[in-house]
């Protein structure tokens, strides 16, 4: 009996034990399957063996990039490809080091094309990992091409390293303000954008007018202080980084202030961006009614007409009181791919047909009027050729042409202010933000909060 | 015919092979590793070629001496590993004292074990997201609730406040893991002599005198081994202060183990520093794990043997004297 008993309890431990590494170890876990290509959502491999088909692995943070090859395969049935997509979203920061790991582990299952986002794109075509990307030229795909399709100025800003360019976007991310017609038509006594532009702007003072405005009569300017977050960010003249060293632009530093008063004064609903409370203001079914929202054409198509509910079509656009641009995906090439020229010539037409092809055929035009499928939505995209001659006419803004204020506004992205380290330090830098906001500490404090976790967690000293 | 004992010592060899090469190849060669690492210049997506810092303490110099936020997330989780030990143990010795009392006999034993260690079969990753959910700000089932009963009547933002963002990772902590101890210390109850039980029981002793006098002393092997693995298993909390809030607010869920991550996965790649960090934790888990043993040791048992000592010395000097004499 004691040694069964004793057996038991043994046994029970080396469980227990186990159960414990489970638990604790699951952080190496988790990176664990990051890099192992973890989230491979294809059909793990292919081999290239299938009918002497040219594998080409497609790394991305959405489906929206496998999603256009599934197009482009049907458009070119010839095509002698196979494309295995993996698929590894931006939250929780996990794209990034799984991206990191397969490139630098190499070999035959490595990215050929990778997305990258305007959050970290830097990283990948300027910064420490642009020595992995594939020069466009080398690919075949000249800067006369770009010139010739018109490309938004700042996509190509970003995609450019000492003159080269490594990356295209295909979006083009200019922001306006979204808002409600029928509050706009209560409070203003109108929704025509011509007069709510000049209403809530230029500027944030009439931004503030426009708010105290729509409180009277019970209703919320933004839904959060992170709507008003992405407009500040990508207006500001510097990025995080100047020389090194952490850099806090004075339009950054203001969002302080406008934080705090869009609270103090009960103009929004204190949400979070991304959050259950900012997805169900979309539908007007927060606690006070919202009655704009900041952003580019993709949200309005990705997000909030999905969200929008009742509301939909009850929304219009116009200039945001400052000009922005937010998001967007940049397409990079391994530059191993060069190595191969079979798989190099079928990377570069894809690239070419996703970034430069103008034609009726191209991806940008299907894009942008919403041809992708049956159930297509239109977005501004890069190449103002295309912008030209597409439709933005949309049935959630009540039939409004979006192109006529998106495409002017794309001229006010500049590709100038974003650092390799945006996500990071912007999820310390609202962290502290909300911190002053909710009262927990003052504003010198919370500056300086900032710059020491900066400096703690990235190594990167402040000026 | 003559047959010869057999040994048996090499099956041990075959048997432990496994776990010896698995050991080595992914848990002892990686601490090496690690341990380099941290004397290095590893950093950065792209690493330079690997070089021993000039001064090879500089990593650990900077992280001890310069860096806040390594020591708060020190601070943090020693705080959530206390709030959600003491509870986890003091729940877990009544309820394996209840259900392995024979006075008590509680019907329906196996169910309720079964249903009080469910919650650690749910992943970790659920959870901290069921948890997140339940406490939203503004809208969200506790604060529904809330407004509801009429305890405010305002939106309560929660997850903002330290105190309650620290005392929720602790409590996901205690629930996870009090049915595991629970069933440990229920074992190791049972591997006590049940005699004992029995002569307490003839001397009249009550159901506390029997478990502060006889069940707790006798489980102290049990209770040591629980501490240490948890002590171990709270210094690596990662998964749920990550996923539930990132480590925020303003660093408040930022354990050791998160801070680690964020070191050396995501903004500048500070591999070196994170190897560093590991190391301090490390060397930080030894010194308590031998403190552990230290306080916990059979006082009665090391009594014993020093008087032993000391008789055997007494008589050892007696002989000597009486021959002398």
């Amino acid at each position: 009996m004691k040694r069964f008993l004793s057996v038991a309890v043994a046994i029970l431990m080396v469980l227990s034990i186990l159960a414990a590494c489970g638990g604790g170890d699951s952080g190496s876990g988790t990176t664990n399957t990051g890099g192992a290509g973890g989230g491979n959502t294809g059909g793990g491999g292919g081999g290239g063996s299938s009918g002497g088909k040219i594998t080409i692995n497609l790394w991305s943070f959405t489906n929206e990039v496998p999603d256009m090859t599934k197009k482009y395969l049907e458009l070119f049935p010839d095509k002698n490809v196979e494309f295995v997509p993996t698929i590894i979203a931006t939250t929780e920061g996990a794209y990034q080091p799984a991206l990191d790991q397969a490139l630098a582990a190499g070999g035959k299952e490595a990215p050929d094309i990778y997305a990258a986002e305007a959050a970290f794109v830097l990283k990948y075509t300027q910064g420490d990992a642009s020595g992995y990307a594939a020069s466009y030229a080398d690919l075949g795909l000249t800067d006369d091409m770009v010139k010739e399709a018109g490309i938004a100025q700042y996509t190509v800003d970003i995609g450019t390293k000492d003159g080269e360019l490594k990356a295209l976007g295909y979006q083009a991310t200019g922001g306006a303000l979204i808002y409600r017609r029928s509050i706009a038509k209560d409070v203003f006594g109108t929704d025509d954008p011509a007069v709510i532009k000049n209403e809530v702007g230029p500027g944030w003072e009439k931004f503030f007018e426009a708010a105290a405005k729509l409180r009277e009569k019970g209703y919320a300017i933004v839904s959060g202080d992170g709507d008003v977050w992405h407009a500040i960010e990508n207006s500001s003249d510097q990025g995080w980084i100047v020389d090194g060293k952490l850099y806090i632009d004075p339009k950054r530093e203001e969002f302080l202030d406008i934080s705090k008063r869009l609270k103090d004064n009960d103009y929004h609903n204190d949400t979070q961006d991304w959050q259950e409370a900012w997805f169900a203001d979309m539908a007007g079914t927060g606690p006070k009614p919202v009655f704009a929202f900041f952003g580019p054409a993709w949200l309005i198509n990705y997000v909030m007409g999905d969200n929008a509910g009742d509301t939909y079509g009850d929304w219009a656009i116009t200039e945001s009181p400052t000009g922005f641009f937010w998001g967007g995906t940049w397409l990079l090439v391994n530059k191993n791919v060069l190595n191969d020229e079979a798989k190099k010539k079928e990377v570069a037409d894809f690239i070419k047909w996703v970034t430069l092809d103008t034609s009726d055929n191209g991806l940008q035009y299907l894009w942008a009027n919403g041809l992708m499928s049956d159930a297509g939505t239109k977005d501004s995209v890069a190449s103002s050729v295309v912008m030209e001659r597409s439709d933005g006419t949309l049935e959630f803004l009540g039939g409004q042409n979006m192109f006529d204020v998106f495409v002017p506004a794309n001229a006010h992205a500049s590709g100038k202010n974003l650092t390799p380290y945006d996500e990071t330090i912007n999820r310390l830098w609202r962290d502290q933000v909300r911190e002053y906001t909710a009262g927990n500490k003052s504003r010198d404090q919370a500056l300086a909060d900032f710059k020491q976790t900066v400096k703690d967690q990235l190594d990167i000293d402040s000026h | 015919m003559r047959r010869k004992g057999v040994s048996y010592a090499k099956y041990g060899y075959l048997f432990s092979l496994p776990f010896i090469l698995a050991f080595l190849v992914f848990s002892l060669y990686p601490t090496l590793y690690t341990l380099l690492i941290g004397f290095t210049n590893m950093k950065g997506v792209v690493p330079p070629p690997l070089q021993i810092l000039d001064d090879p303490l500089q990593n650990f110099k900077d992280l001890l001496f310069n860096n806040p936020t390594f020591r708060t997330s020190m601070m943090n989780t020693a705080v959530i590993w206390i709030a959600n030990f003491i509870p986890q143990l003091t729940l877990a010795l009544v309820l394996a004292a209840w259900f392995s009392s024979q006075r008590l006999k509680i019907r329906g034993q196996s169910v309720f074990k079964t249903l009080l260690y469910m919650p650690n079969i749910i992943t970790a990753g659920t959870i901290a997201v069921l948890f997140n959910a339940l406490f939203a700000y503004p809208m969200g089932p506790v604060n529904s609730f809330f407004q509801l009963v009429g305890w405010s009547d305002q939106p309560i933002n929660f997850l903002q406040d330290k105190t309650i963002a620290r005392g929720i990772v602790a409590f996901i902590q205690f629930w996870m893991w009090y049915g595991n101890t629970m069933i440990i210390l229920i074992a190791g109850i049972a591997g006590i002599n049940p005699q004992i039980f029995e002569q307490a029981q003839i001397d009249g002793a009550n159901g506390v005198q029997t478990f502060f006098r006889i069940t707790l002393p006798n489980l102290r092997t049990i209770i040591l081994y629980v501490l240490v693995t948890s002590m171990i298993g709270g210094l690596q909390m990662f998964d749920i202060p990550q996923l539930f809030l990132n480590g925020g607010p303003d660093g408040a869920t930022r354990t050791a183990a998160v801070f680690i991550y964020t070191q050396a996965f995501t903004g500048s790649y500070l591999y070196n520093r994170a190897a560093a960090a590991s190391m301090i934790l490390f060397v930080i888990a030894a010194v308590l794990s031998a403190c552990l043993f230290y306080i916990l040791r059979d006082r009665d048992a090391a009594k014993i043997r020093k008087a032993e000592r000391r008789l055997r010395r007494e008589a050892k000097l007696a002989a000597r004297g009486g021959a002398v004499e």
